[in-house]
């Protein structure tokens, strides 16, 4: 469970099947929010990420 | 054949995505469904007969909350000196009755050492925002603004 491809999956599933059901009403044009929603979500995040690896990873943040 | 139809006449709006807007309830439902909305996730939809939403509404937070406390994420509570601590507390107050059984009925936590500890905040501080949004969801829909 702590794959963190996993969990970015899991809670793009869960906000995008939550605004697609507070959004829209026809089938037609939730399943089309969500595939934007839940895409946008993964695909932005792998994009960052991807963006985000050249960079070297600093010091371990402190524990307070 | 004669059009009848004026060339002056607007275009008929575009059908909204919430469907027709429905009659406003009186004040004392309205502030029970926003009152349910924040209590118990999904209560308020189920209040103003959308027992489906409401339904799907009640898994999705639920389903949240579960995996943020699986992973140890922080609850927040205020922390003198720490003002976005307010914030968030606020913000996880937002999913109602299950921040409080967890804070004061099962003593949760969370455990800042624990690997998934940020995720499991966010699922957390996602669920409290997600149940805020259904109280304004209900408040449109009791006010008639929304079907």
């Amino acid at each position: 469970m702590l794959s963190h491809f996993l969990l970015m999956v899991v809670y793009a599933l869960l906000v995008s099947l939550y605004f697609t059901t507070l959004w829209r009403r026809e089938r037609r044009a939730q399943i089309v929010l969500f595939l934007q929603l839940f895409l946008g979500m993964v695909g932005g995040g792998l994009i960052v990420a991807w963006l985000m690896y050249p960079f070297p990873p600093g010091p371990p943040a402190p524990i307070p | 054949m004669a059009d009848t139809a004026s060339p002056e006449a607007p275009p008929a709006p575009p059908p909204s995505q919430d469907g027709p807007a429905a009659q406003p309830l009186p004040a004392s439902q309205l502030v029970m469904a926003v009152a349910l909305a924040w209590l118990v996730p999904g209560l308020g939809h189920v209040y103003l007969k959308r027992a489906v939403r409401g339904l799907i509404f009640l898994l999705l937070v639920i389903i949240a909350v579960g995996i943020g406390c699986s992973l140890q994420g922080n609850l927040y509570r205020p922390m003198q000196g720490q003002w976005l601590s307010y914030l968030a507390t606020l913000g996880e107050i937002g999913m109602g009755v299950p921040y409080f059984v967890l804070r004061y009925g099962l003593r949760y936590e969370g455990q800042q050492e624990a690997a998934g500890f940020e995720y499991g905040t966010a699922f957390l501080l996602t669920a409290g925002l997600m149940n805020l949004l259904l109280v304004l969801d209900a408040w449109d829909i009791a006010s008639g603004q929304k079907e």
